[in-house]
């Protein structure tokens, strides 16, 4: 088992009362899944996604990651295990301006204390892997939206992660740079990467071996 | 890691070029601004420091004032240096200083006219550690008519030559010497109070008969000496001094002697008969003042620019976090971020600074320099500023990266209400530091209008004195030259008067003479006061000079050039008693072992300029050749015709006398330049409060630009909404104006506070009326507004379709 959410809910405090963004959610991810997330906006689908990522807290339940409580750890020790096991791929790709194509796939890598020789040689496989060594010297602003998230791709796998988390990796592209990411994920689970994805499309979710729907912070 | 940490801040400043030349600039000029006035402040400071000067003291003379004792004159007595050295074993070595005012020097038929000499006893060179470069330091100076030269004298009378052993002629009031040349020293730096050219051997004051009895032998009644001792390491020095000051010297309970490092010369001491005019520790404390000022402003500027840009990079922050970053990296990362900034900021200011300085040097021949000494100095400052700037830097990333990663990749970060309250706090502050400043330019530019439109009491508009050493012996026929000599001028067409006194308003103060001891027409003696006086040769110059009379008339003149006659000034009258100025007339007083008459009263007039009140003066009736004095009369329109009217009286002076030098100065001219050093002081000031201002209108503009940024939704809303253009800016800089005044009330009594504690240094002061401070309001408004507006008024103009769609 790679992840195990246990009753989890989040809420915000407005106006006295509580609204819930999630509520009582379970969920089961085993390692090699692709799971697709699905639901209408403000369902809680980023919100579900985040939590499994670590990137926020929860009110109440109980996480379970690669056998570690995670609700119970402190912060520093999620940072090393979501380090370590998972890579972010988001709708918006996330790349740093101010870095190269080559310096925003190796900035994870630096993080995580690999020789210098190393990291020349995990960002040359990347590089290699996605077809886009030409670019390797451009700035993302210099890039297509469809390359900039293949950048953004092959960042989140540089690291060998275990778990990919995707928040509508293909909601700023057009169909063909979708599609084309989309296959890519696929290759990936086929290699044994488990994905989860939060998608809008019917489509996309079709490439997923399970799909959840949210609807007002549950699973329906 | 740490290259891609330099890399990613270099590409941000490179890319964000109005934030960061804002920032660099900013900086620079404020750093720039503090290091040159530094440099200056440590220049003033560095005064007759040499090896072993923190060892030296200066002796003075007090004298009694009422019951409290003053400072009353720099220089002392003979016997005092001597008499010090024998009776306190403290002291190791003592030197008098005997300074010439001018001596005129003749080689090989040429002539030099020098100042900065001195008579010099031989442990000179014991005291003051200026090494001596030829010559035998055992026997230096020992022997009568010799004389010391630094280099540069040496090089300009004799060139090429080996001066050691050569004759020179030295002329002083008329009368000749030969003196030898026995060492050469090194040139004495600018930075001392004692400018020194040449020593003469103390002996020669046997020797030579400019000298008269009363100086020659050890006494306690002329005190024209200069003296200076060393005492030992382990000194304690005050209960030195006390022990000097209880002294009883010579029976006389009416002065005291007195002592001060030399050290403090320079800055903190102002006494009559000083070897110069000194320099001001107010002065430097105020531009030190506004050295730290500009220092801190552009300090705030950058921690103001810098937290506010930050925010801007949440999202960066946020992936990084996402990356795996740690907290302690990402501090790290900012603080690189700054140093590079900060480094080159300093570096920026550094060239600048070496490039004014050497500009300033070349064109007013001074000798400032941006020397390691002077940089050593400055870095505790320096440091203390970036090691604060760089927590400043951490602060931004601390909280950035507080926050969870999924709320700051949504970028949704604001401004926490706590750290808008800093922003605020500084950049009212800064406001504060402006207005005080603009406050602090206008009262002193005030202050010296003020001081140039006083009435003086006297006129010295048109008027020139002619001064020139006679090359040879001064002999009876002497006094009848004198006199054909002022009636040829007398005969020229444009001239009105001519009169020979012994100083005019506005000379130096070593002119005056002054003495303690008279006695008053009812009878009274008063042993408590100095009484200063001089004399002049033709009554007339009352009418000359333009001095009104309030009772009596000039005194006046007969063949003997003596009469004992006097005119007093209405403070003297005032000190006697007089209450009906008329009753004075013919009234006698007596000093000097004198009696003498008052033939009339004038009124009041400054004899020493404005920045010390009236004081009493007693004008004697005397033969008196020091300065010739030529009015002329308003004919003379163009520098020209000055010159013209110069020439001729030099040659009808070169006729007389063929064997002399000649010199004037223009009354007017040189009272007025008494006031440079104010003036100079209201330029500097007036040009670092402009760049104080630039300073924190730059950061405003910083500012602006980003809270327009911030805000262009929220115009775009209202303006969908039906707000006008001006609605819009009224909204935008309605803070800065409530800054303004929250400001405003703040800096009012800080700069009244200074501003008060600077006019203590004048006698005559202007007011600081209510005007000064409304008008320093309105400039900071005015350059506000014109600071933020412009932008404002862009962001204003904005389409709102355009700034919405981009949400």
């Amino acid at each position: 088992m790679l992840v195990q959410l246990k009753n989890i809910s989040k809420w915000v405090n407005s106006g006295g009362q509580k609204t819930f963004l999630l509520k009582d959610v379970d969920l089961w991810v085993h390692e090699g899944d692709f799971i697709s997330i699905m639901g209408p906006s403000g369902s809680g689908k980023s919100t579900l996604l985040h939590i499994i990522g670590m990137l926020d807290n929860f009110n109440e339940g109980e996480y379970t990651f690669l056998e570690e409580p995670v609700h119970t750890l402190k912060e520093k020790h999620r940072a090393n295990l979501y380090k370590q096991y998972i890579g972010f791929v988001f709708q918006a790709y996330h790349l740093i301006d101010e870095l190269t194509v080559k310096e925003n796939l190796e900035m994870p890598l630096l993080y995580k204390k690999h020789s210098s020789s190393q990291r020349k040689s995990l960002v040359a496989d990347m590089l290699d892997r996605f077809n886009i060594v030409g670019k390797k010297d451009l700035f993302p602003s210099q890039l297509s939206g469809g390359q900039q998230q293949l950048v953004g791709v092959a960042r989140a796998l540089i690291a060998s992660p275990k778990l990919i988390l995707a928040d509508e990796p293909t909601g700023n592209l057009n169909s063909k740079q979708g599609e084309e990411i989309m296959e890519i994920f696929k290759e990936l689970n086929k290699e044994g990467v488990t994905i989860i994805q939060v998608t809008h499309s019917e489509k996309n979710a079709g490439y997923g071996s399970r799909t959840i729907n949210l609807l007002d912070g549950k699973i329906v | 890691m740490y290259t891609l940490y330099f890399k990613i801040a270099i590409r941000y400043l490179l890319k964000n070029k109005l934030y960061s030349i804002i920032n660099i600039l900013g900086l620079s000029v404020g750093v720039a601004s503090f290091i040159l006035i530094m440099v200056y402040v440590n220049y003033e400071r560095s005064y007759d420091s040499f090896d072993g000067s923190e060892d030296v003291y200066r002796v003075y003379m007090d004298y009694k004032e009422g019951d409290t004792f003053v400072p009353g004159d720099a220089q002392t007595y003979n016997l005092t240096g001597p008499t010090i050295k024998n009776k306190f074993p403290e002291v190791l070595e003592q030197v008098r200083l005997y300074k010439f005012e001018e001596v005129v020097f003749t080689y090989n038929n040429k002539i030099f006219k020098e100042k900065d000499g001195a008579l010099a006893d031989p442990s000179y060179f014991d005291i003051f550690k200026y090494p001596l470069l030829k010559g035998d330091l055992n026997s230096i100076l020992q022997e009568p008519n010799t004389i010391v030269l630094t280099q540069n004298l040496a090089t300009k009378l004799f060139r090429e030559e080996n001066p050691i052993g050569k004759d020179i002629v030295a002329f002083s009031a008329g009368n000749k010497v030969l003196l030898r040349v026995t060492g050469i020293m090194n040139n004495v730096p600018k930075t001392t109070h004692m400018k020194t050219n040449f020593l003469i051997s103390y002996a020669t004051i046997h020797t030579w008969d400019t000298f008269e009895k009363q100086d020659r032998e050890p006494n306690w009644n002329q005190n024209h000496f200069f003296t200076y001792f060393k005492v030992d390491k382990n000194t304690n020095i005050d209960a030195l001094k006390s022990k000097i000051i209880t002294w009883d010297f010579q029976g006389n309970f009416r002065e005291r002697h007195n002592i001060e490092p030399i050290e403090d010369i320079h800055l903190y001491s102002n006494k009559p008969y000083e070897a110069e005019v000194n320099g001001s520790a107010v002065r430097v404390k105020f531009l030190t003042a506004i050295a730290i000022v500009i220092l801190v402003l552009a300090w705030l500027n950058y921690i103001n620019l810098s937290t506010t840009k930050s925010l801007e990079r949440t999202k960066e922050v946020g992936i990084r976090k996402v990356a795996g970053a740690q907290r302690a990296q990402l501090g790290i990362q900012s603080v690189i971020e700054s140093m590079i900034l900060n480094f080159g900021a300093i570096l920026l200011a550094i060239c600048t600074s070496i490039f004014v300085l050497s500009i300033y040097n070349k064109t007013t021949g001074s000798e400032l320099a941006l020397t390691a000494r002077t940089l050593k100095q400055l870095s505790p400052v320096i440091a203390t500023v970036i090691f604060a700037i760089l927590l400043v830097s951490l602060y931004p990333a601390w909280v950035l990266s507080s926050y969870s990663p999924s709320k700051a990749l949504k970028g949704k970060i604001r401004a926490s209400a706590n750290g808008l309250h800093i922003r605020k706090g500084l950049i009212i502050t800064q406001f504060i530091a402006a207005i005080v400043l603009i406050i602090s330019t206008i009262v002193i530019t005030k202050q010296i209008n003020h001081l140039q439109n006083q009435p003086l009491g006297t006129s010295l508009h048109n008027s020139i004195a002619f001064s020139g050493e006679l090359l040879t012996k001064k002999d009876e026929v002497l006094e009848q030259k004198y006199e054909v000599m002022k009636n040829e001028i007398m005969k020229l067409p444009y001239v009105t008067h001519v009169v020979t006194s012994k100083t005019f308003p506005g000379d130096d103060f070593g002119n005056l003479s002054s003495s303690v001891g008279i006695t008053y027409p009812d009878g009274t003696e008063d042993d408590h006061n100095v009484n200063y006086s001089y004399e002049v040769n033709n009554p007339d110059y009352f009418e000359m000079m333009d001095m009104k009379f309030v009772a009596g008339g000039e005194f006046l003149s007969n063949t003997t050039g003596k009469n004992n006659q006097v005119v007093i000034n209405e403070e003297m009258a005032q000190r006697m008693g007089i209450s009906n100025p008329k009753e004075a007339i013919g009234q006698k007083i007596k000093f000097w072992n004198e009696e003498w008459n008052i033939t009339g009263i004038v009124k009041n007039y400054h004899h020493f300029g404005l920045k010390t009140s009236v004081i009493p003066i007693i004008i004697r009736y005397s033969k008196v050749d020091n300065y010739m004095l030529v009015k002329f009369d308003t004919t003379i329109t163009s520098a020209s015709g000055y010159t013209q009217a110069i020439t001729q009286i030099e040659n009808v002076w070169k006729q007389t006398f063929p064997e002399s030098t000649f010199d004037y100065t223009f009354l007017d001219k040189k009272f007025d330049a008494q006031y440079d050093d104010d003036r100079q002081f209201n330029k500097v000031f007036r040009a670092f409060t402009i760049l104080a201002i630039c300073i924190a209108a730059l950061g405003l503009f910083g500012l602006t630009s980003y809270t327009c940024i911030q805000r262009k939704k929220e115009i775009g809303i209202r303006k969908v909404n039906g707000a006008s253009i001006f609605k819009i800016l009224k909204l935008l800089n309605i803070d800065f104006i409530k800054w303004i005044g929250i400001a405003f009330v703040i800096a009012i009594p800080i700069a009244w506070y200074a501003m008060n504690s600077w006019l203590e240094n004048f006698a005559v002061k202007t007011t600081i009326s209510w005007w000064v401070f409304v008008l320093a309001g309105i400039v900071t408004l005015v350059i506000t507004l014109l600071t933020v507006s412009w932008q404002s008024f862009v962001a204003a103009l904005q389409n709102p379709v355009k700034s919405l769609r981009t949400e």
